[in-house]
């Protein structure tokens, strides 16, 4: 490895970006390290505040880099601490003679691979290396009525954004009862601006998180057959009507205020003594990515445990601003990793974060999970809506089955034995293939309406559907 | 959800579709639970009970007509490993187009895999894929009945029970084993096709084809179809059989075309005679030419000059007007007998260089070691090495360490690579992917080897077909 702290110094965009770097270089942020034993490549996973960890991939040779966090800083915080660790603490890196598949992805895409680095001197002035190394200055000690004033402003603003959210489900409930009265099928024609329209009262009174599920929501509808369209707003408006309700019934409720006004960071998360935690082997079944009115991408990872004789699922949720790019993820369908996760409370624990990768699992097929006692391919749904009838995409496991086409050429995932009749359409168009596969279990995310395919087992093995 | 609560849902459901308070037409154990004071509340609470009817009660009601898809049939190879799975999506990524993916797969099926269907499918009108793709190429076309292409023989019999590509397979391994039967089969069964199937039946007549063909292929002068016509005309002139016998006069295209043609002398002591091309005075003339070199029969014009095949291509004057050159090179392809496209092949591989790239238009007649002389010799040269992909239905996986070394194609390759010269670097690369398809697996793991020493970037995707290639080395080419 050729680096010297002053390369990283002159690498930094800023003074604050090698501060928030130097905090990094602790190597529990790290649970990955590795480098090439004989090319100039350093690479590793940093544990940022997303819900899964940052790929980190550093060209030491000509100074290239790689990082998946959202950050518009460049290089970003997680380059200059690999870097950092990389010229204080070599030994750090496990020696590999391969490089990951995600590294040989941007390796392939680089555009000038082996240009000469930058020359070192030439962007250090108003950086100090050994400034962001001093430790940092405790905070001065608070007095008790110090203590006392920031408590209670906490404890007001917390008051204020109560009052705020609750005038905001009022006006949520008068414009539900306002469509209503208009008629739903001028609501669907005009969805996209009345939607904006509460959207925008909603952010100004503080429940942004409903605000943006709002926006979402033609986006929803125009997914759907003309005819269909009614019932699905019938379904998410009715929704609405019992999350506002729910959160009016217990506005401290950890869960209802993430739906509604914003979410937990990921300390307090993890912080959190009863989040539940699950340590086990996790495959990737899909990703889904949305990019969202309002400007973020969402990027939601779903994960099936193969340890657990029950289906159990957990979703890695993302968000990022559009603007930042195309934003590749630090997991691909088919992964499997064993990991503990930290789910954020909730009646349905879905949302996760990695707390602490434990290494690769191993390769093979779905657990037999036993089926429902009824054969209800969606009593899962049923149990899952009956705990939090608010909420919309469940992920289920579907039993044998295979995917067939109606008289208009849209897919249909149909049970291969068939006790309920049961046949589910599929959102989007499907692989052709696929028609001619048998599906020996798939899992999937159901609304109600639409099955989003995730993968499936086939006699042919792993198939990804995302 | 009984039947009058889905009777009241219709009702709510169509109220608020038009607009208006709906709370007098909802199920009595709805409104029970609906009541509030105020009469938005009681909507928004009927709204709530409606969307949860929605969600869980009622099931998407499946179509009678739902059609599901014949299974994918099973092919006669395994499929290839999981774990090679990442490296083949690579050099799928990689590939540009539908032909190169194709020649992905054609490298996998020689090494006894064939691809996974997610992976890559060959399309329905697929004629290019290996033969063991035939089942899913049918597959494609829509087979949708359990004839799914057999294993049995082909026969007049069993003729019905085979899809088209399948057929086409079938018919083409018979041509090679037992022609005349084939040749049966195809004038009884075809007769009766429509003009585009005999057109593709009458062509698959090149395989095997000999001189107890011409029966066949002369009756097919009364044929319906122009194309089919033209078809037969050029196996018999390729069997030494006059096609257009030249009567001299001012309509007759062999005259005209000759005309094109200067005859000379050469050598000092023993005078032979030479063919030139007339140098042209105008477009006109060069396109009249060039339509005329693709037109006419070459036994044709050979006996216009009163020369054997062979004889007209030995005293043919090449470099003198390439396009020439080219059209000539391209009627010997068309309508040559075996012997003069073997002899031009000779000819053209031994002089090397551009001529040796010209040989390329002969692919499609050459046998497996005629072509493996072109491309060793477009090694050799190291010159031309985008003319690797072109060689039509080249074969995968022969091509070992030596015939690299010896010539100049590996020192072109470093230097490239090594160079600064992007153009050059871009260009090198898609030589590697053409490589990465004719190397031994021994070859393709020593070359990335080379490049990488030589400055490409190890993970360059461009090395995808190599590594690819490499990693099959456990399953020979056999």
């Amino acid at each position: 490895m050729q680096l010297d702290l002053k390369t990283i110094e002159a690498l930094a965009p800023d003074q604050a970006s090698l501060g928030a770097a130097a905090k990094l270089t602790k190597r529990s942020n790290w649970p990955r390290l590795e480098a090439h034993e004989q090319l100039p490549l350093i690479w590793g996973e940093c544990q940022g505040s997303g819900s899964n960890p940052y790929r980190v991939a550093f060209d030491t040779s000509d100074h290239g880099y790689k990082c998946t966090c959202p950050s518009r800083k460049f290089p970003c915080k997680h380059i200059l601490a690999l870097a950092w660790i990389g010229a204080t603490a070599p030994d750090s890196f496990a020696r590999l003679d391969q490089t990951p598949d995600w590294v040989n992805d941007w390796l392939g895409r680089r555009r000038k691979p082996g240009q000469p680095p930058a020359t070192a001197p030439a962007r250090a002035e108003g950086k100090s290396i050994d400034e962001a190394s001093r430790p940092e200055e405790a905070p001065p000690v608070e007095d008790a009525a110090a203590t006392e004033r920031r408590e209670a402003a906490q404890r007001k603003r917390a008051e204020d954004t109560r009052s705020a959210v609750s005038a905001a489900l009022d006006e949520l409930d008068q414009w539900i009862a306002d469509q209503l009265r208009l008629g739903l099928a001028g609501f669907v024609d005009a969805s996209s601006e009345r939607c904006r329209r509460i959207a925008a009262r909603l952010v100004d009174l503080k429940a942004t998180a409903l605000a943006g599920r709002i926006d979402e929501l033609p986006a929803k509808l125009m997914a759907l057959r003309g005819e269909e369209r009614p019932d699905a707003a019938i379904r998410e408006l009715g929704k609405l009507v019992l999350l506002a309700k729910a959160w009016r019934a217990a506005p401290d409720d950890a869960e209802l205020k993430r739906l509604v006004s914003a979410s937990e960071t990921r300390d307090q998360i993890l912080a959190n003594p009863d989040a539940v935690q699950v340590e086990s082997d996790w495959e990737v079944l899909g990703e889904k990515i949305e990019t969202r009115r309002d400007g973020l991408v969402s990027h939601a990872t779903w994960l099936l445990d193969l340890k657990s004789s029950v289906p159990r699922f957990a979703v890695l949720l993302d968000f990022f601003p559009a603007s930042a790019g195309r934003r590749s993820g630090a997991f691909a369908p088919g992964d499997r990793f064993k990991a503990r996760l930290v789910f954020y409370p909730s009646r349905n624990p879905l949302r996760a974060l990695v707390a602490e990768r434990l290494g690769d699992a191993a390769p093979g097929a779905w657990p037999a999970f036993a089926p429902d006692a009824a054969g209800d391919p969606l009593a899962a749904y049923a149990a899952f809506q009956e705990g939090a009838p608010w909420l919309s995409d469940c992920p289920i496991i579907l039993p044998a089955g295979a995917i067939a086409l109606d008289e208009k050429d849209a897919a249909w995932w149909q049970a291969a034995n068939d006790p309920h009749g049961i046949a589910l359409p599929v959102a989007g168009s499907v692989h052709q293939t696929l028609l001619g596969i048998d599906l020996a279990a798939t899992a999937a995310l159901w609304n109600g309406a639409r099955l989003e395919l995730l993968a499936s087992q086939s006699s042919i093995g792993r198939l990804d559907l995302s | 959800m009984n039947g009058l609560d889905q009777a009241g849902l219709a009702r709510l459901r169509d109220g608020w579709i038009s607009g208006g308070a709906m709370f007098e037409f909802a199920p009595v154990e709805w409104k029970e639970v609906a009541t509030a004071s105020n009469s938005d509340e009681r909507e928004r609470r009927l709204l709530a009970i409606a969307a949860q009817a929605l969600d869980v009660a009622l099931r998407p009601a499946a179509p009678k007509s739902l059609k599901r898809r014949l299974p994918l049939p099973v092919l006669a190879l395994p499929m290839l490993p999981e774990r090679l799975r990442p490296l083949l999506r690579a050099a799928l990524k990689y590939a540009a187009d539908a032909r190169l993916k194709t020649r992905v797969a054609a490298l996998v099926a020689s090494r006894g895999f064939v691809l996974h269907p997610m992976d890559w499918m060959p399309a329905a009108t697929d004629q290019e894929s290996p033969d063991i793709y035939a089942p899913w190429v049918d597959w494609q076309a829509g087979a949708d009945s359990e004839k799914q292409s057999r294993r049995e023989d082909l026969t007049a019999e069993t003729w019905d029970d085979f899809y088209p590509a399948a057929r086409r397979s079938a018919l083409i391994d018979l041509r090679r084993s037992a022609p005349a039967l084939a040749r049966t089969l195809i004038e009884t069964k075809g007769a009766s096709e429509p003009a585009e199937v005999r057109l593709a039946l009458v062509e698959l007549m090149r395989f095997g084809l000999g001189a107890d063909d011409v029966p066949f292929l002369k009756s097919l002068s009364a044929d319906r179809s122009g194309k089919v016509r033209e078809m037969a005309g050029r196996l018999l002139a390729r069997l030494g059989e006059r096609g257009n016998p030249a009567d001299g006069g001012s309509e007759d295209p062999i005259a005209e075309l000759a005309a094109f043609i200067e005859e000379g002398k050469s050598g000092f002591i023993r005078r032979r005679t030479t063919y030139a091309p007339v140098k042209l005075k105008s477009p006109a003339q060069q396109a009249r030419r060039a339509d005329l070199f693709a037109s006419c029969y070459f036994g044709d014009l050979v006996a216009h000059f009163g020369k054997t095949e062979a004889d007209f291509i030995g005293a043919w004057q090449f470099g003198v007007d390439d396009g020439a050159d080219l059209f000539l090179v391209r009627m010997v392809a068309a309508s040559g007998g075996d012997a003069a496209v073997a002899s031009l092949a000779d000819l053209l591989a031994a002089a090397g260089g551009r001529l040796a790239i010209l040989g390329l238009q002969l692919t499609a007649r050459l046998d497996s070691g005629g072509k493996r002389v072109l491309i060793r010799q477009i090694l050799n040269d190291g010159q031309n090495l985008a003319a690797l992909n072109m060689v039509e239905g080249a074969e995968a996986g022969w091509l070992e360490w030596g015939d690299l070394a010896k010539g100049k194609t590996l020192s072109a390759l470093r230097s490239a690579v090594s160079g600064d010269n992007d153009v050059v670097k871009r260009n090198t690369e898609q030589h590697l992917e053409s490589i990465g398809f004719l190397a031994t697996a021994a070859t393709a793991e020593k070359l990335i080897g080379e490049v990488v020493a030589a400055g490409l970037p190890p993970a360059s995707p461009s090395l995808s077909l190599l590594r690819l290639n490499a990693a099959l080395a456990a399953n020979p080419t056999t």
